[in-house]
């Protein structure tokens, strides 16, 4: 409509047979062109990629059990002291009453588009499924506060027995989860509690990883690969999330009782799928960096692309044990170890907790599981332990013994 | 030539019209974006700084090469990021279902993406709806095809010649992803500017019902560019699957407004009809460079968002004036 102009000026709308003349000549810029395309191809197919020779010799120094912490590291969001999942494992007794009590459970994530997420719920439904409890619904918000908050109330609506759900963020969600108890349904929490909620009125316990402990499990096999008067490159997530925050702690704080001769150094990120570009610029304006650590797996691999890119061999620790990561560990490539949650037993835990409630009995408010430290050495068993499934045929391909990879 | 004479007025005019009034308000911005960086920190003005940002800025010019024939055609292209997303999920899983070949991968990707680009224009032509609209369908179509196929978990590559053709390789020394990156802007320029496809391209921006009574087929030209676009999105998610070692479901997330961001900061017009492929790249390159600067001077993470925000703005509204 506004283009009566435009087209005057440039489309010429009126020269179109002007144009169809000087359609050979163009195609045979086109040829031109594509041939220009297929050398392109060929000189790349022939160039030569940077190498980069991977080692994990210091890795396989360490020994797997000597890094688990002793105990859990972490505390509750309001200092509570941490219980272990032993307090709310079913006896067979409950086990039976469980199933006689025809419960109804159903689930809120704050996601379902990542793995974790998917493990937690596959422990969660196989618990229940165990039992013979009702899975009433499992919803996904994809991150959004504004659908969790909707989808909190679509689940009171369908009135089950008790919840279990990961808050998106701990403020704009609050008044959602308050309305749980005021329906009469229990609430059993991931990770965090929202703000006001209180123990044990508005929710009945919160089922965490040991997130200081991962940091700590991280810190120390980073530091191995740290020299003297070294200096740690930290990636962290720039949003202020409980989680995070706590992995980033610990491991400032690990550095800082136990090898107070590195140099701590940090980058920020705040959209998820741009860390990598972060910690490009990041190792630009720091030539100095002897290791990084990335604060999980994902963003972990993007830094390990842009180290390859700018053809430098610096070695990660991570926390979370994904595939991509895992691969890079086996192969002994920039990814040195990994401090693993067990997302599959954070899913039992929550069901066997969401049962206890039922029954009648109150679980501790804080539960925590242990830190899995992974290394070469117990790569492929840490995959059992935290997908309880066998490893993929990828890992095991990349796994080679002469690596030290079992 | 004295002050106020005739000649000197116009010419003085002209270089106003050209560079302060128009497009050229952009390069301007570039220029000065480089100084202020360059002074700020001493690693910004270096080769390997450059590198940097040329293959941070990589798969937004690629895509915004095709975007460029898209919005100047008077379309729009929402989904992007997802089909960059797909792409390197389906080249992926050929590569590890149908065998492990370099070739394959690549064909299946840029296939998926073409296809994705395709069906987007199709559907626009035949049942005249905005592109806009059937693009945000593909937007999710897309995405959750791709954590389908995958079980939201990512698919390790392991074909060597994978990574260097389109991810870590050198061509002459300059890292392959720039590299593709030059040769797929030539190209574009080349299609864009000096071909009959082209032309018919801004007519059909420019004034469709024109385009169309002077022998255009406007329908054909819209899927072409859409198709196009997809294409292109299907490189990029075989280049970052090539950079990454592996595809992942969830990458590209937002893309599609970093790379619309880039089209209009290089002068294109939302109406269409307008537009240059040399624009988009400086858009592209401007976007990464106070990516990387904001990063090398040490802003905090949260502020270099809004600080982002605000040069789009000063870039827009200067060039408006």
């Amino acid at each position: 409509v506004n283009g009566i102009a435009v087209a005057g000026r440039s489309a010429r709308p009126d020269k179109g047979e002007e144009n169809m003349r000087k359609y050979t000549r163009h195609k045979g810029r086109t040829v031109g062109l594509l041939g220009a395309l297929a050398m392109s191809i060929g000189m790349v197919a022939g160039a030569a990629g940077q190498a980069h020779a991977g080692s994990c010799e210091i890795a396989n120094s360490l020994d797997p059990a000597a890094l688990v912490p002793d105990g859990i590291v972490g505390g509750g969001p309001f200092g509570e002291s941490p219980s272990t999942v032993d307090s709310v494992k079913l006896t067979d007794e409950q086990g039976e009453a469980a199933r006689a009590g025809n419960f109804r459970v159903g689930v809120v994530m704050q996601t379902m588009d990542i793995d974790w997420s998917t493990l937690v719920v596959a422990g969660i439904t196989d618990t229940l499924e165990k039992y013979g409890v009702e899975l009433v619904a499992v919803t996904n918000p994809s991150f959004r506060v504004d659908r969790q908050v909707a989808q909190i109330g679509d689940m009171i609506q369908l009135q089950p027995d008790a919840i279990i759900s990961i808050p998106v963020d701990n403020t704009a969600t609050a008044e959602a989860y308050k309305s749980i108890a005021e329906a009469g349904i229990k609430l059993i929490l991931m990770h965090q509690v929202p703000q006001g909620l209180t123990y044990p009125d508005d929710y009945q316990a919160v089922i965490s990883p040991d997130n200081q402990g991962n940091g700590q499990v991280a810190a120390q096999i980073l530091a191995a690969h740290i020299p003297q008067d070294g200096v740690v490159g930290i990636v962290d997530f720039g949003v202020d999330f409980f989680t995070t925050n706590e992995r980033t702690r610990r491991v400032k704080s690990w550095f800082a009782e136990n090898r107070p001769d590195v140099t701590i150094k940090q980058v920020d990120f705040v959209d998820t799928t741009r860390a990598g570009d972060a910690a490009s610029s990041f190792l630009t304006a720091n030539p100095d960096i002897d290791g990084m650590w990335v604060v999980w797996d994902a963003p972990a691999m993007q830094v390990a692309a842009e180290l390859r890119a700018q053809g430098k061999d610096i070695p990660i620790t991570t926390i979370d044990l994904g595939i991509q990561a895992g691969v890079e560990l086996a192969k002994c490539g920039l990814v040195k170890g990994i401090a693993a949650q067990q997302p599959y037993d954070q899913g039992v835990a929550e069901a066997e907790a969401a049962l206890q409630v039922l029954l009648g009995n109150q679980p501790p408010p804080w539960i925590v599981l242990p830190a899995v430290p992974v290394l070469p050495s117990n790569l492929t068993e840490s995959y059992r332990v935290v997908f309880h499934e066998d490893p993929p045929p990828e890992l095991l391909e990349a796994c080679k013994a002469e690596n030290g990879c079992m | 030539l004295s002050k106020g004479s005739p000649i000197a007025t116009e010419w003085i005019d002209t270089i106003r019209r050209r560079v302060l009034s128009g497009e050229g308000m952009i390069y301007i911005a570039f220029v000065i974006l480089i100084i202020v960086f360059s002074v700020s920190s001493p690693y910004f003005l270096t080769l390997s700084n450059f590198e940097n940002i040329g293959r941070q800025t990589a798969l937004v010019s690629i895509i915004a090469v095709g975007m460029t024939f898209v919005i100047v055609s008077g379309e729009f292209d929402l989904s992007v990021g997802s089909v960059l997303a797909l792409a390197g999920v389906t080249s992926a899983i050929s590569m590890r279902l149908l065998g492990d070949h370099w070739l394959l991968g690549a064909v299946v990707g840029l296939a998926t993406g073409a296809l994705v680009g395709f069906v987007n224009g199709f559907l626009t032509v035949q049942f005249r709806t905005p592109s806009f609209l059937i693009t945000l369908g593909s937007l999710g179509i897309a995405r959750g095809f791709a954590m389908m196929l995958t079980d939201t978990r990512p698919i390790v590559i392991t074909n060597e010649p994978y990574f260097k053709i389109f991810g870590e390789g050198h061509v002459l020394g300059i890292p392959v992803v720039i590299a593709w990156t030059a040769v797929l802007m030539v190209a574009g320029a080349i299609l864009l500017h000096f071909s009959t496809f082209g032309r018919k391209v801004f007519a059909t921006g420019g004034n469709t019902t024109a385009a169309r009574y002077s022998g255009i087929s406007t329908y054909r030209i819209r899927i072409a560019t859409l198709t196009l676009t997809g294409l292109l999105a299907g490189f990029a998610g075989v280049v970052l699957s090539a950079r990454s070692h592996a595809a992942r479901p969830d990458v590209g997330a937002g893309l599609e407004l970093d790379v619309i961001t880039a089209v209009i900061l290089g002068g294109a017009a939302l109406s269409g009809g307008r537009g240059t492929i040399a624009g988009a790249l400086i858009g592209s390159l401007i976007i990464g460079i106070v990516n990387n600067g904001l990063v090398l001077v040490g802003v905090d993470s949260s502020l270099q968002i809004a600080i982002k925000g605000f040069i789009i703005w000063i870039a827009v509204t200067a060039r408006r004036q």
